[in-house]
C-alpha cells in the first residue's frame, strides 16, 4: 500500500533517457516538489520507521576515517525488523546534497516504492523526504540500500555507507538459536585501476565488517555451547568475498533470506555483491578466533572481526585455508521443479564493448546498453525461465527486483530445484538458468549488482503486459 | 608504507647523486627501441622480450672503426624480473648480424627501475630507470655508458601518452668528457580495439645538455607503431621508423615480442 503524501512523483517511463540524465531530471523535479513540501504541515503521526540520509565520517580504524553518507549516522544503517505482512509506515529524509532513493532489496513491493528510478520510484531531492507505507513480504533476511548512479565517483552510490539489514520475521520461525548476529561486508576507498581484462575497474584500500577493520571493532562475545544464527550480507559495491571463521564451520540454512532445500555444513562462505547467507554456527571450540576474508590481501585490508568466547583471552587465531570453496548446487535438490505448466523462455546474453584501456567497459544485454535495452512484456501469472549467458570475462551478480527466482542451472549443474534467490553470481563464460513467476505487476528491474557495471548499462526492465 | 616510501626516496637520492659531476654520453645504437611505460613487472614474474631491429637504410661507411649500420640486424634479449610491487631489474644481451661480420655479441646492460607505488595515488604513472652497460667499440665508440630515464605516462580513455626524458653520459669512450646528453623519447597511441592500438613513437638524441648539436647532427627518429594486446602475458610491438637527419639511420623496422612468466607459487587465497 502507498500513502501519497505529496512528495511522491508519478510513474516514469523514459526509455530514451540515460541513467545519468534520468537522475538529473528526477533530482530537479523532486527538488521542486520538496520546496512545496516544506510548506505543508508535518504529518501528525510519527512513522513506524524513520531513516535519515546524511553525511557521515566512518572511523574504520583510527588511521582510516572515511567521509561517506549513512543512514541514521551509522554504518551499516539500523537493523530494521518487521513482521511478515504487517504494514509499516516509513519516512525517509534526505539531508545530503544529492538526490537519493532507498531500495528494499528482496521485497515484493510496488514499483512506486521498490526503490529504483528505472521502475518509477521517485528520487528524494536534497532536503526533501518521502513517506509511504509498505507491507513487508516475503519473510527472510533482506536489506536496504541506495540505488543511485555513481559513475566515476567511487564514494557515491553503493560505494557509500548507504546499506542496512532488514529482517522480515515470519509468522512462524522454528529455527532454534541462542542469538542472532548480523554482519555486513563492505569495501571502501575505491579507485579505478587497470585489470588483466584490459580496462579500468575498482580496487579498494579498506575492507570492513560492520564498518570496522579487523582489530578495531568490538569483538563478538559468545559462550560455549551457544547456537548463533549468523546473517551475513555482502554490501560491497563490486567485490565477491569468501568468509571463514577459524576453528568453526557454517551450517547454511538460507541464501538471500530463503530457506535452502538442503542444508550443508561447510568451512567457508562465498558472497557475491548483494548476496546474503544465513548460517548456524555451533560455538563448540572455546578461544579467541578471527572471522574474516579468506584471501590474505583482503583480510589485510581489514575485512575481519574477532569472535571471542567468554573467559577466553589471548591473541585471536586465524587458520589460513588454501582454497576458495563454494558450490551453489549443493544447497538445491536435483530434478524438475514443482511449478507446473508452460514456461516461457527468455534468453539474455551479457557482453561488454571495449571503451579504451583507460575506461570502464560498456555493458550490454542482448547487444544493447541501458536505457536502450529491451523491455520484455510479462504476462501476469505466467512462469518464465531466464537463460543467462555470460559471454564476458567477468563474473556478474545478477539481481531481479520485486520477485524471487528459482535457480535451475548454475556453474554447469544439471537441473536443480528449490533454491530460491534474488541474486545469482553467473561466472564468466558460463550460462545459468533461473525461473520466476510473474506475480507482482509493475516495472521490474533486472541488473548486474556491481555498481560500475549497472552504471555502464548493465540493466533492463521487465514490464507487465 | 612509510618504510616503502623511504626506500624509494632513498634510491632516487642515490640515483640523483650519481648524476652530480656526470658529463658526457651518447646513446647506444638501435638495439632496444622502446618508449617505457611507468609500470613495472610484478614480483615473482619474469618478462622475456626479444627486440628485433633491422636497418634497411643506415650509415654505409666505417666511421672511426665502427661498423656501418646499413643492413644490420639487431637481436636483443631483454630479461626483466619483478622484485617488489614497485621495482624491477632488467638485463640485456645485444647482438648484431651483418654481411661480412656474421653474428656478433655487442654488449650487455643492466637496468634497475623503481616506480611510484599505486598507494601514492598520483594522477600519472611515474617511474625512474637507470641503465649501465658495455658495448664493443666496433659497434659503439663509447663502450661504457650510463643512462637515467624518468618515465611519465598516462592512460585517458582510448589514449595513451608516455614521456621518457632520458639523460646519458659516457664512462669510457671518446665522449667521456662531453657531459650529460639529452635523449628524450615519447609515445602517443590510441586503442582502436581491445587488442589493437596504434600510434607514434619519437626518439631523439639532442647531444650535450646545454649545448645541443645542430639539428642536422642530432638523432631524430619517428616510428609509426602498433601494439597488439592479444593477451595479458604477451607483448607485441611492431613499427617502422624514419630518421630525417644526417645523424640518424634513415629507415628502421622494429619488432618486440615479449612473454611474461609467472613463476610464483600462488594459492587462490593469495
Amino acid at each position: 500500500m502507498i500513502r501519497d503524501t505529496g512528495t511522491m512523483l508519478g510513474r516514469l517511463s523514459h526509455p530514451a533517457l540515460t541513467r545519468r540524465r534520468f537522475t538529473q531530471i528526477f533530482g530537479a523535479a523532486a527538488g521542486s516538489l520538496a520546496l512545496s513540501g516544506r510548506a505543508e504541515p508535518a504529518p501528525a503521526v510519527a512513522p513506524d520507521i524513520a531513516l535519515e540520509i546524511a553525511p557521515f565520517v566512518l572511523e574504520a580504524s583510527p588511521k582510516h576515517r572515511i567521509h561517506t553518507v549513512a543512514y541514521n549516522g551509522q554504518v551499516p544503517g539500523p537493523l530494521l525488523r518487521m513482521r511478515e505482512g504487517a504494514a509499516k509506515s516509513m519516512e525517509i529524509r534526505n539531508l545530503t546534497g544529492d538526490p537519493e532513493i532507498v531500495h528494499w532489496h528482496g521485497l515484493y513491493l510496488p514499483s512506486e516504492i521498490d526503490g529504483a528510478m528505472e521502475e518509477g520510484t521517485p528520487m528524494i531531492a536534497p532536503g526533501a523526504s518521502a513517506r509511504y507505507t509498505m507491507e513487508p513480504n516475503p519473510a527472510g533476511f533482506r536489506w536496504y540500500h541506495t540505488h543511485t548512479f555513481a559513475g566515476k565517483n567511487l564514494s557515491k552510490g553503493q560505494f557509500s555507507g548507504l546499506h542496512g539489514f532488514l529482517l522480515i520475521e515470519p509468522r512462524d520461525d522454528p529455527e532454534a538459536r541462542d542469538r542472532e548476529l548480523f554482519l555486513a561486508l563492505h569495501d571502501w576507498e575505491g579507485r579505478f585501476a587497470g585489470g588483466d581484462d584490459g580496462y579500468m575497474m575498482p580496487a579498494y584500500e579498506v575492507s570492513t565488517i560492520n564498518g570496522k577493520m579487523l582489530g578495531f571493532g568490538e569483538p563478538v562475545l559468545v559462550k560455549q555451547g551457544e547456537r548463533v544464527l549468523l546473517h551475513l550480507l555482502n554490501s560491497s559495491p563490486t567485490e565477491v568475498h569468501w568468509i571463514a571463521l577459524a576453528g568453526h564451520s557454517f551450517q547454511v540454512i538460507a541464501l538471500d533470506g530463503n530457506a535452502v532445500p538442503r542444508r550443508q555444513t561447510i568451512p567457508m562462505l562465498r558472497l557475491a555483491p548483494a548476496e546474503r547467507v544465513s548460517a548456524i554456527v555451533e560455538m563448540n571450540n572455546p578461544g579467541s578466533w578471527v572471522l574474516g576474508e579468506v584471501r590474505r590481501h583482503v583480510q589485510a585490508a581489514g575485512m575481519g572481526i574477532v569472535v571471542e568466547y567468554a573467559n577466553a583471552g589471548g591473541k585471536p587465531v586465524w587458520t589460513q585455508p588454501d582454497e576458495l570453496l563454494w558450490n551453489y548446487p549443493q544447497f538445491a535438490k536435483a530434478g524438475e521443479t514443482s511449478a507446473s505448466g508452460d514456461v516461457a523462455r527468455i534468453d539474455l546474453a551479457f557482453e561488454s564493448k571495449f571503451q579504451g584501456h583507460g575506461n570502464e567497459e560498456l555493458w550490454c544485454i542482448n547487444g544493447k546498453s541501458y536505457p536502450h535495452t529491451d523491455e520484455p512484456a510479462l504476462t501476469s501469472g505466467r512462469r518464465y525461465r531466464l537463460v543467462l549467458q555470460n559471454k564476458s570475462k567477468d563474473d556478474h551478480p545478477l539481481h531481479l527486483h520485486r520477485h524471487t527466482f528459482e535457480v535451475r542451472r548454475v556453474d554447469g549443474s544439471p537441473e536443480l530445484r528449490g533454491m530460491l534467490k534474488d541474486v545469482l553470481l553467473v561466472r564468466a563464460g558460463t550460462t545459468a538458468e533461473v525461473e520466476f513467476t510473474a506475480n507482482n505487476p509493475g516495472r521490474t528491474l533486472f541488473h548486474c549488482h556491481q555498481q560500475d557495471h549497472m552504471d555502464r548499462g548493465f540493466m533492463m526492465v521487465f514490464r507487465y503486459a | 608504507m612509510l618504510r616503502k616510501q623511504a626506500q624509494i626516496a632513498g634510491l632516487l637520492v642515490v640515483l640523483a647523486g650519481g648524476l652530480a659531476g656526470a658529463r658526457a654520453a651518447r646513446a647506444q645504437g638501435n638495439y632496444e627501441i622502446q618508449v617505457y611505460g611507468a609500470d613495472t613487472v610484478a614480483p615473482k614474474n619474469l618478462m622475456v622480450e626479444l627486440h628485433s631491429n633491422y636497418t634497411p637504410e643506415g650509415q654505409k661507411n666505417y666511421i672511426g672503426g665502427v661498423y656501418p649500420t646499413n643492413h644490420q640486424e639487431h637481436e636483443t634479449l631483454e630479461l626483466t624480473e619483478g622484485i617488489t610491487s614497485w621495482s624491477e631489474v632488467g638485463f640485456y644481451v645485444f647482438t648484431s648480424e651483418q654481411d661480412g661480420h656474421g653474428v656478433q655479441w655487442v654488449g650487455d646492460h643492466i637496468r634497475p627501475r623503481v616506480r611510484a607505488p599505486d598507494s601514492w595515488h598520483l594522477p600519472v604513472g611515474l617511474s625512474l630507470s637507470t641503465e649501465i652497460g658495455y658495448q664493443r667499440a666496433v659497434y659503439s665508440p663509447d663502450t661504457w655508458t650510463w643512462e637515467i630515464r624518468p618515465i611519465v605516462d598516462k592512460i585517458a580513455g582510448r589514449w595513451y601518452f608516455a614521456l621518457n626524458p632520458a639523460l646519458e653520459r659516457t664512462w669510457h669512450g671518446p665522449d667521456v668528457d662531453q657531459g650529460l646528453g639529452f635523449a628524450p623519447g615519447a609515445k602517443v597511441s590510441y586503442d582502436f580495439t581491445r587488442k589493437v592500438s596504434g600510434g607514434v613513437e619519437y626518439y631523439a638524441d639532442y647531444g650535450r645538455l646545454g649545448s645541443f648539436d645542430s639539428l642536422h647532427e642530432q638523432q631524430q627518429q619517428i616510428f609509426a607503431v602498433t601494439d597488439l594486446n592479444v593477451s595479458p602475458v604477451w607483448e607485441i610491438n611492431i613499427g617502422v621508423g624514419v630518421g630525417p637527419t644526417a645523424g640518424t639511420d634513415h629507415l628502421i623496422v622494429k619488432g618486440i615480442l615479449g612473454r611474461r612468466f609467472d613463476w610464483g607459487r600462488h594459492s587462490p587465497t593469495e
